[in-house]
């Protein structure tokens, strides 16, 4: 028997299942449609909104995993940890279109009185809250991962030396969570960036105004325009790599400091 | 003046800390115990760290059962030192400073005295295990706590640096005229360092009269009672 039977078995499936789609995808591209993609204004569109949209969800997940990570290690105990903690599970096994309506049906009415009749529905703040939705439990479980490896000592010092829990917390604790607080906001970021069913549901897919990347490749699918959705497409890839080797070379610089 | 009494602390259903009393002056009193045998416990529960079960706990006469940590006035020494690591040495020892407590003058003379003023610049992991310890223990004088408590603070040290630590360790605890625990397995830090005795023995404290009878009763303890 082969001495790396398990490895000999992995490589075909890697290389069928997962590197092929995208060899398939990138062989597709066709000069006409790159030049037609990259003139036409709602790629740029959603390519802008996309990254925007991205950033300021992966911020606000990160600001509120800051909150989670002071119930993870002050609040253990409690109803709100215990609450705040399964719903971090939740949108992991959510179809994310129940995700999107379920904001949809939250915010998407003139219930609070500061906006039209279709409440927060279709507006860039609302594919903001739709990436935020499904992008935040990866920041929050980031973080509490990050307090767990933390020396508890330190935090308990700091309470003998007059620190309250909030003052600990954001004195002792936070800054040395700084590589676990930018995991969190690239990894929610990455997340972000590749949402699709959420935001369609409740940010829609208006060309110009709420299109991201993945509902302009929809549109161009569904308009016959493939060439152009397999740029758009390749566009994503880059994006991504882009974003990897970013990860990459993060982590390597902190390895080496 | 610190003062247990049936002090008393499960966790997990554990009888952690079994209706222990104590009454420690202006003294270093040490607490003899092996691994596991409940004096960390009995110092986080002091400092309110871990919440008793029951019984009373008073600094000076002043109830401190139901004080958070930051109100209890606890100093803490732990045994792996958790100095801040974001932080220079100079701002680990003035760290109290924020929480308006300690002064500079006093602070100064610490620093002068536990020979820190050479490293005051450098973060403290790049400092050797002795600096450290010494680090931490200024860290917490500095504070001006009204009991310290000290968790094995030199047990990660080779014994010749050890040696050369504990009368400077001595020194600094003996300036401020307050109780003192500290906690250890180790003989020479009890008998060059401590002034009363008792053991700790599966979450149990009792009083003995010297180093040797605190160790003679582990060691009877740990043979299942028989000499």
């Amino acid at each position: 028997m082969n001495r790396h039977l398990i490895a000999v078995l992995f490589t075909p499936l890697l290389l069928l299942l997962i590197v092929y789609p995208l060899v398939a995808l990138l062989s597709n591209l066709e000069m006409a449609a790159i030049g037609r993609t990259l003139v036409d204004t709602f790629f740029w569109d959603s390519v802008v909104n996309t990254i925007l949209s991205a950033l300021a969800a992966a911020l606000l997940g990160v600001i509120l995993a800051v909150g989670f990570g002071y119930c993870h290690l002050f609040l253990k105990h409690t109803f709100l940890y215990k609450l705040a903690n399964f719903m971090n599970d939740l949108p992991i096994a959510l179809p994310h279109t129940v995700a999107g309506l379920s904001l949809l049906l939250a915010f998407g009415r003139n219930q609070f009185g500061f906006v039209g009749p279709t409440g927060l529905a279709f507006t860039l703040i609302a594919v903001v809250l739709a990436m935020f939705f499904v992008s935040y439990p990866l920041a929050a479980r980031t973080v509490a991962s990050g307090l767990d490896q933390m020396d508890k000592e330190i935090i308990d010092v700091a309470r003998t030396l007059g620190d309250t829990p909030t003052k600990a917390y954001l004195r002792v604790a936070l800054p040395v969570l700084g590589e676990a607080l930018f995991s969190g906001f690239v990894l929610a970021f990455a997340r972000s960036l590749s949402e699709f069913a959420a935001v369609i549901m409740f940010g829609g897919n208006v060309p110009g105004s709420t299109q991201v990347l993945a509902s302009y490749v929809f549109t161009k699918v569904e308009e016959g325009e493939l060439a152009m959705a397999v740029t758009a497409s390749a566009f994503c890839i880059l994006l991504s790599l882009g974003l990897i080797l970013a990860i990459m070379i993060g982590r390597n610089r902190d390895a080496t400091a | 003046m610190l003062q247990l009494e049936e002090l008393t602390l499960k966790l997990g259903g554990q009888t952690v800390l079994d209706k222990v009393s104590l009454k420690v002056e202006s003294e270093i009193h040490i607490v003899i115990g092996l691994n596991g045998s409940g004096k960390s416990s009995l110092l986080k529960t002091i400092a309110g760290i871990w919440n008793q079960d029951s019984g009373s706990m008073s600094i000076n006469g002043r109830d401190i059962r139901k004080l958070p940590p930051e109100e209890r006035r606890v100093g803490y020494v732990p045994q792996h030192q958790a100095l801040f690591r974001n932080m220079s040495v100079e701002k680990n020892i003035r760290y109290c400073l924020r929480n308006r407590r300690g002064d500079d003058a006093r602070i100064d003379s610490l620093i002068d005295m536990l020979d820190l003023r050479d490293v005051l610049a450098k973060r403290p992991e790049t400092l050797s295990g002795g600096y450290q310890s010494r680090v931490s223990l200024a860290r917490t004088l500095a504070s001006e706590p009204e009991v310290m408590l000290l968790d094995e603070p030199l047990s990660d040290l080779d014994v010749s640096i050890k040696e050369r630590l504990i009368p400077t360790f001595k020194a600094a605890l003996k300036t401020q005229s307050i109780p003192v625990v500290y906690v250890t397995h180790d003989s020479l830090e009890a008998t060059l360092l401590g002034e009363s005795f008792s053991v700790m023995t599966k979450g149990a404290l009792s009083a003995v009269e010297s180093v040797q009878d605190g160790f003679a009763a582990l060691r009877i303890v740990h043979m299942g009672g028989k000499e």
